[in-house]
């Protein structure tokens, strides 16, 4: 027998957190790695008993697994995840080695739940663990964050919108709200503006590569290289002659790991990403121009801008899912998930909750069951559930108070959204649809996020 | 907008899926190559053939998958599917492997499609599995099937002198002494069924129940809508089967040879009568068996009929040699079994983390064991994708549960390796021998009807068989 490319293997995605597995020679000379079968190591293991449990009265006839990742549910995926919620609120996707948590409750439980689920970074999807660090959480790159958004949210807008306002006609969700978020980017950074096309070319390559496809995945950790190249000359620029901008005071930072690097950079916008803004103002015009009452409303009440996108990422979460991982072993809804558990939290399925809201599949800008305050884990403010959009995740370690602390991502999030969204109706006198246009949500691949891609609208000159 | 973001975000829009159909999978409309060339997917950067998991569920990889195996195996040894989440394993020593653990690589229940086979074997693991295999398993193999073998070839013998009264069937046609047949219909779907129904040893009238409920269980399998028709029939089948069971308890019945003298009792009578720890079998657990009978012998063993015949007939010297030589059936069918299994394969879930060629397998993930893949692997079966049943490298013998690997000679994997092995394996083994050998036995100066056979996409070659066994095989054959 040949063994000439028996040798070859390939180091697909090596897992520099997964333990070191026991390794056992198979029949053949196959190296199996095993685990022990012995109490407390816990590492993933399952016994039979385990799923004999799992099958007590498990009968899942009403869906496939193959029907979560199908393309109608790319395009509308509410109700099949309406038949998750209401029939199997845990299901075991067997095919796709997960769980799906589609009620409210739960999967904010499992959100507040640090102990028990841990998130992965992207890093992680994209086989990258150990590609700069993750630096949100540094005070000094949050105020920068926050300041530069706060100046530039305004102007960007305007300078966006005045180029298309004298046309007539636009395709908002592309001409506008794909490129708002992006656009901002380059002023938060503060690119040259010579270099912004190209930034904002890598950054949507970088986000969109994560995923299952390994095309685009292999074009995003190109784009990861290529934004580190770019960056790197700019970080040491600014490390010897600072601005105000984030690239400023992540150079400034000094870290027990070393100094900052440009990878460093490139991971911390990965992680950040731009889909909920994006997202969000592209559902919000979507929903409001499908609901002429509703803009109606919101027009005259401008007060209710910021309540038309609270409502927006509810009622059409951009984000459909969040994944969570088991820690260890656990005992959750009248199972027991096995160490490494991929949860996925659906957002989609818990935002439209009726055990939550009151006729949820109805989109009401301002309604009186959803809370109009940030979320801050599972406590509720106004004892109203807030919808599932931030993944209420574990608290900031800097949280909003004192006053000279920057804003949450939430609020900063909500506050240029609205901003952004005022000055469309500022600018665009009479928007409505192009007579004729039938626009709708859609998932461009499956996996990815769920929003409205072709949203053309005319306007009084 | 800027330009150059303006190209990626309409490359993004293209890229998305278009159609609306009520297409279920994630389609993506990949081109159908000539047969053995895989479509160009990208390459990484170090020249890597990269592989798009949409490949998986495209008419492509359907007629054409062996070129995506080889890319597979000889770079992807397991091949982590990110878009299903699941892992392929394609080498023939890892997928002997994992067969032999059964530990490691566990088949116990998930989802929908226990429910309608029942609680099998087929899902079971380690002592409770032998002890289920052994009970009748003991009644496929050996002195059993020997007894059986002249009812099986009555059986051919039969369907085909049927044959000279059925000629207003739209599958049969006779012209200038020539009769033009499709095997299919005419023999290969109804043959296995008949087997079965025989062997087990119900009436003849109740031939068309078998039909309805061995359809309605295959496409139940799968779940959701067709699931609860199968669980049905499943359902019907228990209660035709009880009452069957309860009558043969008091009264056995026997097999007969061709003389009409008694051979043995048939099986469900000899299930009646065994013993487990004193006890005798329950009728669920008989019924199940009986289920699982079912719906095992028919598919597989039509596939396998159907292939070695067209296989055979598509290589006209190996044919007559087979005809001069009778002791070539054996290399005929397991070089059939090699060449085009007809089940691709078998499913496992990981019972434990594991690393396997660098890949991280999370505990329960599904981990698809390819078949199709190890029988086509070069590192065992020189020049695989040829059909040759003279092959030095391919075991021809007594089918062996622990598979067989002496002196460069390998036993195909279309039966699998292991703990699991199909306890079919011989049955059908004789099932299919005997159809081919009495076909070409009777049928004089037979050969394909090229005209009415399905074509390939270049409109003029045959098609291949790819992933599904021949569906229509269209048979010319001389009367006189």
């Amino acid at each position: 027998m040949s063994t000439q490319s028996q040798n070859q293997t390939l180091e697909q995605h090596p897992r520099p957190d997964a333990p070191a597995p026991e390794m056992v020679t198979g029949r053949n000379g196959v190296a199996v790695a095993k685990k022990a079968l012995t109490v407390g190591s816990g590492k993933g293991y399952r016994t039979y008993e385990i799923h004999q449990r799992e099958r007590v009265g498990e009968s899942t006839e009403k869906i496939k697994p193959i029907q979560l990742i199908s393309n109608d549910f790319a395009r509308n995926p509410y109700p099949f995840l309406e038949i998750l919620r209401e029939n199997y609120p845990c299901y075991r996707d067997w095919l796709g080695n997960a769980y799906w948590i589609t009620r409210y409750d739960d999967a904010t439980s499992i959100f507040a739940d640090e102990a028990n689920f841990q998130t992965r970074s992207k890093r992680w999807f994209y086989g990258l663990d150990n590609f700069g660090r993750d630096l949100r959480e540094e005070l000094p790159v949050l105020v920068a964050h926050e300041s530069r958004t706060d100046a530039f949210a305004g102007p960007v807008a305007e300078e966006i919108i005045g180029g298309f306002a004298k046309d007539g006609e636009v395709n908002l969700a592309v001409e506008f709200a794909a490129r708002y978020p992006l656009e901002l980017w380059a002023r938060i950074l503060d690119l040259p503006e010579g270099d912004f096309p190209q930034f904002v070319e890598r950054f949507w390559r970088m986000q969109r590569g994560y995923d299952w496809e390994p095309n685009a995945e292999k074009d995003g950790i190109a784009a990861m290289h290529e934004l580190a190249d770019y960056f790197r000359p700019l970080l040491e620029q600014r490390r010897t002659a600072p601005g105000e901008d984030m690239i400023s005071a992540i150079a400034g930072l000094e870290l027990e790991g070393g100094p900052t690097t440009a990878e460093d950079v490139v991971a911390t916008l990965l992680e950040w990403d731009h889909e909920t803004l994006h997202g969000a103002l592209s559902n919000m015009w979507f929903l409001l121009l499908t609901h002429p009452d509703q803009l109606h409303y919101v027009r005259d009440e401008r007060m209710m801008v910021k309540f038309a996108y609270l409502e927006t990422l509810r009622h059409s979460a951009p984000v459909l899912a969040a994944k969570r991982f088991a820690r260890h072993e656990v005992e959750r809804f009248g199972r027991l998930l096995p160490e490494g558990a991929m949860m996925i939290c659906s957002a989609a399925a818990g935002n439209r909750d009726p055990r939550q809201y009151q006729d949820p599949d109805t989109f009401i800008v301002g309604r009186k069951d959803l809370c109009q305050r940030e979320p801050r884990g599972l406590y509720r403010a106004d004892g109203l559930p807030a919808g599932i959009a931030f993944g209420l995740g574990k608290p900031s370690k800097h949280p909003a108070l004192p006053e000279d602390r920057p804003r949450s991502l939430y609020a900063i999030t909500r506050d240029t959204a609205t901003t952004a969204n005022n000055i469309v109706l500022d600018m665009l006198a009479n928007l409505r649809l192009q007579s004729g246009a039938e626009p709708h949500l859609q998932s461009l691949r499956i996996g990815d996020m769920h929003t409205c891609w072709d949203l053309p609208v005319v306007f009084d000159t | 907008m800027t330009a150059s973001f303006a190209a990626v975000l309409d490359k993004a829009l293209d890229s998305g899926p278009t159609d609306q159909s009520e297409d279920i999978t994630a389609q993506k409309d990949f081109p159908l190559m000539p047969y053995g060339e895989a479509y160009d997917m990208g390459k990484a950067d170090d020249g890597t053939p990269l592989i798009d998991p949409r490949i998986f569920n495209s008419l492509e990889f359907m007629r054409n998958p062996y070129p995506y195996y080889r890319i597979m195996r000889d770079h992807y040894p397991v091949f982590h599917d990110k878009l299903h989440n699941c892992y392929y394993v394609t080498r023939y020593q890892d997928v002997t492997d994992c067969y032999f653990d059964d530990e490691g690589f566990n088949t116990i229940p998930k989802g929908s499609s226990s429910g309608v086979l029942g609680n099998t074997q087929l899902e079971l693991s380690g002592v409770e599995h032998r002890r289920r295999r052994n009970l009748y398993g003991q009644h496929l193999v050996g002195k059993s099937l020997a007894n059986r073998i002249p009812a099986i070839e009555r059986l051919a013998e039969e369907m085909i002198g049927d044959w000279d009264s059925m000629t207003h069937e739209p599958f049969i046609e006779d012209q200038d002494g020539v009769r033009t047949i499709e095997i299919g219909k005419a023999f290969a779907n109804e043959f296995p069924i008949r087997v079965v129904c025989e062997v087990l040893g119900f009436p003849k009238e109740a031939q068309g129940d078998f039909y309805y409920w061995y359809n309605s269980m295959m496409t139940g399998l799968g779940g959701s809508e067709t699931h609860k028709q199968g669980v049905e029939a499943r359902q019907h089948l228990e209660d035709y089967v009880e009452g069957i069971v309860e009558e043969r308890r008091k009264n056995p019945t026997y097999l007969y040879d061709n003389d009409g003298n008694v051979i043995s009792k048939d099986i469900i009578t000899k299930l009646c009568e065994t013993k487990v720890d004193g006890d005798y079998l329950s009728t669920e657990e008989i019924t199940s068996n009986i289920a699982l009978v079912v719906g095992g012998g028919g598919e597989t063993t039509r596939g396998a009929i159907m292939n070695m015949t067209y296989l055979l007939l598509n290589h006209p010297d190996q044919f007559d040699a087979v005809m001069k030589d009778e002791s070539l059936w054996d290399n005929a069918f397991h070089e059939t079994l090699r060449h085009s299994t007809p089940i691709g394969g078998q499913p496992r879930h990981n019972t434990y983390d594991i690393v396997m060629h660098g890949v991280h397998i999370p505990a329960g993930s599904l981990v698809n064991m390819v078949d199709f893949s190890a029988n086509h692997d070069d590192r065992v079966f020189k020049d695989p994708e040829t059909f040759d049943i003279f092959r030095d490298d391919l075991y021809t013998g007594k089918l062996i549960r622990s598979g067989y690997a002496k002196e460069g000679r390998y036993s195909h994997m279309a039966f699998g390796v292991g703990p699991h092995l199909c306890p079919g394996a011989w049955i059908s083994h004789q099932e299919a021998t005997i159809g081919v050998r009495i076909l070409s036995k009777h049928l004089k100066n037979m050969r394909i009807n090229t005209e009415l056979q399905a074509k390939d996409i270049d409109g003029k070659t045959l098609a291949p068989m790819g992933l599904i066994s021949v569906r229509d095989l269209w048979i010319d054959y001389d009367l006189k």
